[in-house]
């Protein structure tokens, strides 16, 4: 829906557009933007009130933010002690270093389970390594189970938000969608109808599906346990209902003890959709005789988590708990919504986590796609200074460029260029300034506005007006006013 | 070697060398700072009377009774539901389960015999107030996940003795970790289309919670 021409917007980052021109189509597709700024404005009023009556909100971040970073520092150990855990409870645990070996495994364990279906919960890590695609080239159907997977699913549309992947969808597009797919004639366009809908068309594929493929919000090292939240319950009857339940993870979402989620419960229900809790949470160790699923696998993925784990300033990102926060705050997301950014991770969390995944070789106009404004480092629960990895990816993507060879065909190298050579000495700088206030003097109007300028001026002037400039420089107003006090 | 133990030996490498460059920055496990609210503040009473507006606000069904009355409460409860199948963990006291109904006891019951039942009465490991949440860890007379799952009615039966008010009390209280777990906070909701929210979407479309005071 985002290149609302093209039809299916694209998320993978290697094959998506660059920022700005995603975000083009989707600036002039008046319904999607009221869609998200309805959404986000939703959540965000509800998070506001919520947080404001939790006396100890910034106490809670704290111990979040420490409690990742912890477990980040001491990853490598808490990873094998989660694996000894919940092998010992009789999981079986894969370590994928990146997507295509991700994929490998999943599609050979679906293999060996003979499986022609399988039922998901909704998993942000999926979409990560293209997991659906790769199942269905195995031959095997993947039903997505999370109401907002199944309107993208069924509508052939990728999520837009990590949290409500279908924010940019209104009630008459989901009554469309599901009157074609499920051929129910007579639908009418009423939540509670189409959630109705959505519950009929899972309810059998949850009792006979015997495989299940889910993501964790949290990995406990301590016990092996997994956790999920979620709100409509498709969670949890993918975690019990079938024989196998396969689990993709980021390596990063390892926490040191059972009692840590004390914390990180909190806070997550509150900042990802403004509620004291969701309404559930699972919690499951390895595989436990006779409830739930009997054979159990964890997939640990890597694909380019260790290399950001390796820089100091980016470090941080791993952190997230993918609670969208960010987003729903986010002066940029807010105008775009989730497509522009061409990967599955939207929002100011995308701006840094995408580039940094793609090892900066794709995405990189995404750390440019913010004003630097800071909502989302004061909403975020786990305290990341988004805004400074912004700025280190910044400074990273510029260096890139650097060492282009086509650099020279910029104007804006050569005017940089030049710019460099003017601010050598003050002579310099007093001559260009006198040479410039002479040659804009041609540009401006009558009314003391400049509404036109060529070449890399018109980037300005494409959307803005300038003001002229005053008849007295800086310069010489200061040097008029020290003559004066003497 | 094979592929996989390479993957394993590999990403651990990465992982060793990344934070071993680094100067060590975050605190160890016992100094993590953790000075957020650990107890409630609230008299006991208080805080039941918290839960039971929590879980309301939530839409659940709550009714209070005496520890004396409460199979009749159960009954009651049962009858004022319409239904006549219900499911019963393992160890449900047998006074819980009034006559006169279909009771499938569970032991081990397929999913699609969980499915023909109309309805569930399970105990509560816990419940804590600030956030109406109903705990279970799935002991005998909670029952595995399944029956607390399939049923549309939920009837949980949550002794005032079992309410703390902070989430951290909760966790002081697990003795040792749950292999299972699963926390209810509402029934099952959904708000994907255009943030309106639904009850009921997959688990239980009815949650009905009696809370039995031992306390007073
Ligand atoms: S970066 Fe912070 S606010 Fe954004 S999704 Fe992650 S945890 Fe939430």
């Amino acid at each position: 829906m985002s290149q609302a021409v093209a039809g299916h917007p694209i998320l993978d980052p290697v094959l998506a557009p660059t920022f700005p021109k995603a975000a083009l189509p989707i600036l002039r597709n008046a319904q999607l933007r009221k869609n998200v700024t309805h959404a986000t404005d939703v959540i965000q009023a509800k998070r506001a009130k919520l947080v404001a009556e939790k006396t100890d909100w910034q106490e809670l971040r704290s111990a979040a933010a420490e409690i990742r970073a912890h477990a980040l520092e001491n990853l490598g150990e808490y990873l094998e002690q989660f694996e000894a855990r919940c092998t010992a409870a009789g999981g079986t645990v894969h370590w994928a270093s990146d997507a295509a070996e991700a994929r490998q495994i999943i599609v050979d364990l679906l293999r060996e389970e003979k499986a022609s279906e399988v039922i998901k919960i909704k998993t942000m890590t999926s979409a990560e390594i293209q997991l659906n695609p790769a199942i269905e080239a195995a031959g095997i159907h993947a039903y997505e189970t999370d109401l907002a997977e199944i309107i993208l699913q069924l509508g052939e549309d990728e999520p837009s938000h990590i949290v409500v992947p279908a924010l940019h969808v209104n009630r008459s597009q989901v009554r469309e969608i599901f009157a074609r797919r499920m051929g129910i004639k007579d639908l009418s366009d009423d939540p509670q109808v189409l959630t109705g809908a959505a519950r009929n068309y899972l309810r059998q594929k949850f009792l006979k599906v015997p495989t299940a493929i889910s993501g964790a919000n949290f990995l406990v090292a301590e016990t092996g346990a997994v956790a999920v939240v979620e709100s409509e319950g498709n969670g949890r009857m993918c975690l019990t209902l079938p024989r196998t339940m396969i689990t993709l993870a980021g390596i990063d979402k390892v926490i040191p003890r059972f009692k840590d989620l004390e914390v990180m419960l909190q806070v997550l229900a509150r900042s990802a959709t403004g509620e004291r809790m969701n309404p559930y949470t699972s919690l499951w160790t390895g595989v436990t005789p006779g409830d739930g699923p009997q054979r159990f696998h964890v997939v640990l993925l890597d694909n380019g988590r260790t290399s950001i784990l390796a820089k100091p300033k980016e470090r941080q990102t791993l952190r997230c708990i993918r609670c969208a926060a960010c987003l729903n705050t986010c002066p940029v997301y807010r105008q775009t919504g989730g497509h522009a950014y061409g990967s599955v991770y939207a929002g100011p969390i995308g701006a840094i986590l995408t580039p940094q995944l793609m090892h900066l070789e794709h995405a990189q106009t995404l750390p440019f796609a913010s004003s630097l404004c800071a909502a989302c480092y004061e909403v975020c629960p786990v305290k990341i200074n988004i805004p400074e990895v912004l700025l280190e990816l910044r400074a990273q993507v510029v260096d890139q460029e650097r060492k282009q060879a086509d650099r020279f065909l910029d104007l804006m190298y050569w005017g940089l260029r030049i710019a460099n050579q003017i601010f050598v000495s003050a002579w310099r700088f007093r001559t260009a300034q006198w040479a410039g206030r002479i040659g804009l003097r041609f540009f401006t109007g009558k009314d003391g506005w400049i509404h036109w300028m060529p070449s890399l001026g018109a980037r300005w002037t494409v959307s803005r007006d300038l003001r002229g400039l005053p008849s007295q420089t800086f310069r010489q107003w200061w040097a008029a006013r020290a003559k004066e006090a003497k | 070697m094979t592929a996989a133990s390479t993957s394993r030996t590999q990403i651990l490498d990465r992982i060793r060398s990344a934070t071993k460059i680094l100067p060590q920055s975050a605190c160890a496990y016992a100094d993590l700072p953790r000075s957020y609210v650990r107890k409630g503040a609230q008299s006991h009473l208080a805080q039941v009377e918290l839960m039971i507006e929590r879980l309301r606000e939530y839409d659940a069904d709550v009714i209070e009774c005496k520890a004396q009355d409460l199979p009749a409460t159960i009954a009651a409860q049962l009858a004022s539901s319409g239904r006549h199948t219900f499911v019963a963990p393992e160890g449900l006291p047998a006074e819980w389960m009034a006559a006169g109904y279909d009771w499938k006891i569970d032991h081990g019951m397929e999913n699609a015999e969980v499915e023909l039942t109309e309805g569930v009465v399970t105990a509560a490991f816990a419940g804590v107030a600030d956030s109406g949440t109903i705990v279970l860890h799935h002991s005998s007379s909670e029952g595995r996940r399944v029956i607390s799952l399939l049923p549309d009615w939920h009837l949980c039966i949550l002794r005032a003795s079992q309410v703390v008010e902070t989430l951290p009390e909760y966790f002081d209280l697990c003795k040792q970790a749950p292999d299972l777990a699963t926390y209810i906070s509402g029934p099952s909701a959904t708000a994907d289309i255009e943030m309106t929210r639904i009850k009921g979407v997959h688990g239980p479309r009815f949650l009905n919670v009696i809370v039995v005071r031992d306390d007073s």
